[in-house]
């Protein structure tokens, strides 16, 4: 311990006289108490040494808090709260801002990344007991800053103003429209309006971005005195506090600062690698962190075909669709919104509930053990549910899940008692998790969660020919923009796009693109590439105005599109004459029809397309070409910023990795003290 | 594992190291938030070179309605042979009548007249000293501010003058003379104001 005594014997030496203390610091440390706000939350802070990988959760959700706030902060330089401008000015900051992309992804990654770790910290308090005395009131500020992080994520959500925001936030506001009497009336009121609309948007931004930032900083500050107050707990559960040496530090305490301020800048690392790499190479995370429908923009007439929360509401959403029966006068939805708000209330009451004379589980009993296994399989199963539309079997499971989420916590007090648990020695253990236990643990949480999911019947997607994107293909591309230009900028626009960007990202010689503009002669290569014909006249031909299609590759999907362009056939029943094999009854003429040529079902089902001989100038090769290269386009425009995306983030990652190399060295460097 | 002694020279290198590192990482983290107040893709279209028609300008008068470039008013004047003369009497008074601050207007406007044409003066009618808007005073006649005005712009912030070629006056607060946009000729009657030539 040589290297903590030489810290010490500075430490004391500030600690005692501050006021001799030289320079600047001495100067300010006079007038404000730095060095002492330091020592008590730093380098005299003494936290239990047996700290394991659970106890990085906290630190990684300061990180992400703060690069919410920051990205956040740049997002509203760019963001229009109107709800005519709101969507339009995502695409903006995706598209025209510099840089604009990296920084929503961050604030988008963020938002998910918080709630995963903010989960595993909640899942550490319920495993080590970090809510029992004296730290109830740690865990009642936790779960205020968890409360303010749903409203947070809620509200968050809808300013995108797409689909899902939309509808999503259709659904929450609705919930306050099933409390009895004032129900309808709260919500026009939390509504601004008779239905979801710019009211809304504008002061959930304002709640968004200034009101709720503001009490979760303040709940963050609480969270952090109160624990500084009482000191951590660890886990073996034991109060560090009562051992202490002559000096009136713990035994098994030693400084944050260094210790824990090494390890933890080691797990931030890593954390930032993880992060970084769904921020550059998955930031959709398939439909889970930005949903699909998403990317499409609000319609207040148009329910998307499939509307669910983003993920980390998704095990609350469950529980309100898996009340389905009238209780006691109430009816079903009243009883949804109730089982969802005590879900959450219930948290705050868990100090109080368990009564166990141990906080840790690796001392308490079986109960406690394969309670909580079974609770986390529980969670996980609704939030699997809860991304899936709901059918009987479904719902069933989700009902089961429901009650046992309750009796989990409403047992507690019970089981708690009445079993066996051992006494924790007088000191820390250093033992980690066995592998042996480890796999034990991670078969049994993918075991009790997969089974009964797959008992109740998995998806199964459409079944699309699938189609692997070609972005390098600089050539396809050109064609495919031409195509675009061509044929369904005639109706289509894609107005979150400019000229001049496509142009300059598919090395298309400006003059040439002009010569393409030719068709719409008032058209600028900056400008954004609006369709030549009037909204109105389109909707007088087509009985609907032909849709945007700047992000259609990113809610429909490239092999959709794929599907699509090569799917139509003869059905003279439709308007056009054409219907379509992955857009029943679809309302557009087959635009390519003269490339294509017909086609005709093969069967009843219409699974295969035979093209009618004579039909067409190209070949069928020669006509996959034209689609292949449409699609790749499609996805271009959907984000044209994803190569560039994924090249940057190989450098960060490598820049990471080299960063991992140092803070390991440092944090192996202190720890030689401890170990 | 600890024998007790602390390889100081080694953790202070570590610390500096990753310290180091660290900030190399800050720095980049700090990129896409700067890069981000750049004009946006939106700001360089609207921002985008200008043609204006000339053939309509009446001597001695400003070219309207105001033509704008990124949003700054542009001045174009038709100078008669008198109004040339003046600017050649007027040198004494002025604080660069040779342009050579190379920062007020491209090459070819480094000239007596600034202009490419001697005729035609084009100027970003922007006050060099605070960006305030300065005013036409285009007859030769006793101003408030000047009673030795033989025409010229007179700014209403703070009382800067210029002639009718853009060249600041000396004694004023304004530092440099007013810039000459980037500018070619497509033919006699019409100008692109943004562009030094078709194929810059």
């Amino acid at each position: 311990m040589a290297g903590s005594s030489e810290n010490k014997s500075n430490e004391s030496k500030i600690g005692n006289a501050p006021e001799e203390i030289g320079g600047l610091l001495g100067w300010i440390n006079a007038r404000l108490p730095v060095v002492q706000a330091f020592e008590k939350h730093m380098s005299k802070y003494y936290a239990p040494k047996n700290f394991n990988v659970w106890y990085i959760f906290g630190i990684l959700a300061m990180v992400v808090l703060v690069n919410q706030i920051f990205t956040g902060i740049w997002l509203t330089m760019n963001f229009n709260t109107s709800s005519e401008g709101a969507f339009a000015s995502v695409e903006y900051i995706m598209r025209d801002v510099d840089f604009g992309w990296i920084l929503r992804y961050m604030h988008s990654t963020g938002a998910s990344a918080f709630f995963i770790v903010v989960y595993l910290h909640m899942f550490r308090g319920l495993m080590y007991g970090s809510y029992q005395k004296p730290r109830e009131l740690i865990w009642i500020f936790g779960m205020a800053i968890y409360l303010v992080l749903m409203a947070e994520g809620f509200m968050g959500y809808v300013l995108p103003w797409g689909q899902m925001s939309y509808w999503g936030a259709n659904v929450i506001v609705s919930l306050f429209g099933a409390i009895p009497v004032i129900g309808q009336d709260l919500m026009t009121w939390i509504q601004g309006d008779f239905l979801i609309s710019g009211a809304t948007l504008n002061r959930f931004f304002a709640l968004h971005v200034v009101a709720l930032p503001l009490v979760l900083l303040l709940l963050v500050v609480l969270h952090i005195l109160a624990l500084h107050e009482v000191g951590s707990n660890n886990p073996d559960g034991i109060e560090i506090k009562k051992l202490k040496d002559a000096n009136g530090i713990p035994l098994d305490g030693i400084p944050f600062h260094p210790y824990y301020t090494t390890h933890d800048l080691l797990g931030v690392v890593v954390f930032l690698f993880v992060f970084c790499f769904v921020l550059f190479f998955m930031p959709e995370m398939g439909g889970y962190f930005l949903e699909h429908a998403n990317f499409e923009e609000a319609n207040n007439l148009k329910t998307p075909e499939h509307i669910a929360p983003v993920w980390y509401f998704t095990p609350f959403y469950s529980m309100l669709r898996a009340v389905t029966y009238p209780l006691f006068g109430f009816d079903a939805k009243m009883w949804g919104a109730i089982v969802m708000g005590l879900a959450i209330a219930v948290l705050f009451v868990v100090p109080w509930l368990d009564r166990s004379p141990v906080k840790s589980m690796r001392y308490k009993g079986w109960y406690s053990r394969i309670s909580l296994l079974l609770f986390v399989a529980a969670f996980i199963i609704l939030g699997v549910l809860g991304t899936r539309i709901a059918t009987g079997p479904r719902t069933a499971l989700a009902q089961i899940c429901t009650v046992y989420y309750f009796v989990f916590f409403l047992a507690m007090p019970w089981y708690t008692r009445k079993e066996a648990t051992t006494t924790p020695p007088a000191r820390v253990t250093g033992r980690f998790i066995t592998v042996p236990q480890l796999a034990l643990a991670l078969a049994l949480v993918v075991g009790l969660t997969w089974l009964p999911l797959t008992a109740v019947g998995a998806e199964s997607d459409a079944g699309l020919e699938p189609f692997s994107v070609n972005l390098h293909d600089k050539a396809g591309l050109q064609a495919g923009a031409s195509t675009f230009i061509n044929y369904c900028m005639g109706c289509h626009s894609a107005r979150f796009s400019r000229y001049q960007r496509v142009a300059n990202d598919l090395d298309i010689p400006e003059d040439v693109m002009k010569d393409l503009l030719l068709l719409n002669p008032s058209a600028n290569l900056g400008d954004l590439m609006e369709s030549a014909l009037p909204k109105e006249t389109a909707k007088n031909w087509f009985g609907a105005a032909p849709p945007d299609l700047t992000l259609v590759a990113r809610v429909r999907g490239s092999a959709w599109l794929y599907g699509y362009l090569k799917g139509f056939y003869r059905d003279p029943s439709r308007p056009f004459g054409v219907n379509n094999t992955v857009f029943n009854n679809v309302g557009m003429p087959n635009i390519l029809e003269h490339l294509q040529g017909d086609q005709v079902c093969a069967d009843k089902t219409c699974t295969h397309l035979n093209k009618v001989e004579g039909t067409g100038k190209l070949s069928e090769a020669e006509f996959d070409k034209v689609a292949t290269d449409l699609v790749n386009f499609l996805t271009y425009l959907g984000e044209p910023a994803r190569l560039h995306r994924e090249t940057i983030g190989a450098y960060v990652l490598f820049f990471l990795a080299f960063l991992f190399v140092f803070a390991f060295m440092l944090n192996r460097e202190y720890w030689k003290d401890i170990h | 594992m600890n024998d007790g002694t602390v390889n100081k020279s080694r953790r202070r290198f570590l610390i500096g190291g990753t310290s180091l590192v660290g900030a190399v990482g800050g720095v980049g983290a700090a990129v896409p938030f700067v890069g981000s107040w750049n004009p946006s893709a939106r700001a360089l279209a609207a921002g985008a070179p200008i043609t204006i028609d000339i053939s309509r300008l009446i001597p001695g008068e400003l070219l309207g309605p105001m033509p704008a470039w990124r949003g700054q008013p542009i001045f174009v004047m038709r100078r008669d042979q008198a109004t040339l003369d003046t600017l050649h009497a007027n040198v004494d008074h002025l604080g660069d009548p040779q342009s050579k601050n190379a920062n007020q207007q491209p090459l070819y406007a480094q000239n007596e007249f600034r202009s490419r044409k001697p005729e035609l003066m084009i100027l970003v009618g922007i006050c060099t000293h605070l960006g305030c808007s300065p005013k036409l005073f285009a007859q030769v006649q006793p101003q408030d501010f000047d009673p030795n005005w033989k025409g010229g712009f007179f700014c209403p912030c703070h009382g800067s003058m210029f002639d009718l070629a853009g060249r600041v006056f000396s004694g004023v607060p304004a530092p440099a003379n007013l810039r000459v946009p980037p500018h070619y000729y497509v033919n006699d009657n019409v100008i692109v104001i943004g562009l030094d030539s078709e194929n810059s």
